[in-house]
C-alpha cells in the first residue's frame, strides 16, 4: 500500500535523478545516456533541486511546479528539435524523454491521494 | 450481529497480496524496468528530426528503415514500408520518436508499466521486421528485448502498473 512517506521519497528520487543527469555534460560517446548542455544544465539542476526540496518538505505545490517545469522544458526541447537542432537547451530526443518522465512522474505524485493515517498506524508509528 | 461484506473483504485481500512478495525480487525487477527505460531513452537520441536521416546518402532512422526493403524479413511488411512509410517518412519518424521517448519516460518512472510493456513489445516487433536481416544484426538482441518486455508485463513493475 502506498503511504505518505513513500510518495515523498518518490519526488526526492526523481529530483536526484535530474541532478545526477547533469553528469552527462561531461560524458560523451557510448555511455552518454542523455544529452545535457546549454540551458538544459540549468533546467536539470534547478528543477531537480526544486523536486528534492518538494519531496523533503512534502510540499505538493512544489512537486506540481517542478513537474510542470519539466513538462514545459520537454515541450520547448521538442519544438527546438523540430526546427532542426538542440537549440538553447542543448538537448536531444533523449533529453525530451527524460524530462517528460520526470514531469509526468512529479505531477502524478503531486496529485496522488494520500491515505489518511488511521489510529492503528499512528500507534504503530509511535 | 452486523453482516460482513465478504465480497468486498475478499476483493481487498486479493489486491493486498503483492505480485512480488520479496523485497529483493521487487528491487531486481525495478532495476530491469529502469534499465529497459534507459535503453529506449538513450536510443531515441539518434532519431533526429525533422528529416530523420532522409538525405543523400541516407543515414540514421531513414537508413535503418530502408533495410526493411533491401533486406526483407516479411513480404507484406516490406510492401507497407516501401509504399507507405518511406514516402511519408517525416510523419513516421515523429511517431517513432514520440513512442520511443514515451517508452523511455514511463518505464523509467514505473508508471502504467503494463501498458508501456505492451507498446514496447509492439515496437520491438516493428524493429525486428525492419532490421533482422540487415548486416551485423544479432537476432537474439531483439528476442531478448521482446522477452524483457514480457517480464515487465508479467510482473507489473512500478506504480499504477496495471
Amino acid at each position: 500500500m502506498r503511504t505518505h512517506d513513500t510518495l515523498d521519497r518518490a519526488a526526492l528520487v526523481l529530483g536526484l535523478v535530474s541532478i545526477v543527469s547533469a553528469v552527462f555534460v561531461f560524458v560523451h560517446g557510448t555511455f552518454q545516456l542523455v544529452q545535457i548542455g546549454g540551458a538544459g544544465l540549468v533546467v536539470a539542476v534547478v528543477l531537480g533541486l526544486l523536486a528534492v526540496v518538494a519531496g523533503w518538505l512534502d510540499e505538493r505545490t512544489l512537486m506540481l511546479a517542478a513537474g510542470a517545469g519539466f513538462l514545459i522544458a520537454a515541450a520547448v526541447q521538442l519544438v527546438l528539435l523540430r526546427d532542426g537542432g538542440s537549440g538553447f537547451l542543448g538537448g536531444n530526443a533523449s533529453t525530451f524523454s527524460l524530462w517528460l518522465g520526470l514531469g509526468v512522474g512529479l505531477i502524478a505524485i503531486g496529485v496522488a491521494a494520500v491515505p489518511e493515517a488511521t489510529e492503528e498506524s499512528v500507534e504503530a508509528t509511535d | 450481529m452486523a453482516e460482513t461484506d465478504y465480497a468486498a473483504v475478499t476483493d481487498q485481500a486479493t489486491r493486498a497480496v503483492p505480485l512480488l512478495p520479496s523485497r529483493t525480487n521487487r528491487a531486481m525487477i525495478a532495476i530491469v524496468r529502469i534499465a529497459v527505460g534507459l535503453l529506449w531513452l538513450q536510443n531515441v537520441g539518434w532519431k533526429i528530426p525533422p528529416d530523420f536521416g532522409r538525405d543523400d546518402p541516407p543515414e540514421g532512422l531513414y537508413l535503418s528503415t530502408t533495410y526493411a526493403v533491401s533486406h526483407q524479413v516479411f513480404g507484406p511488411y516490406t510492401w507497407l514500408v516501401d509504399r507507405l512509410v518511406l514516402p511519408n517518412f517525416p510523419f513516421f519518424g515523429w511517431m517513432v520518436l514520440l513512442v520511443e521517448a514515451s517508452l523511455g519516460a514511463f518505464l523509467l518512472i514505473g508508471l502504467t508499466t503494463r501498458f508501456w510493456a505492451v507498446v514496447g513489445m509492439a515496437q520491438t516487433v516493428v524493429i525486428m521486421l525492419t532490421v533482422l536481416n540487415a548486416p551485423h544484426e544479432w537476432y537474439w538482441s531483439y528476442l531478448l528485448m521482446l522477452l524483457v518486455h514480457m517480464a515487465l508485463f508479467a510482473t507489473a513493475a512500478g506504480r499504477y502498473a496495471d
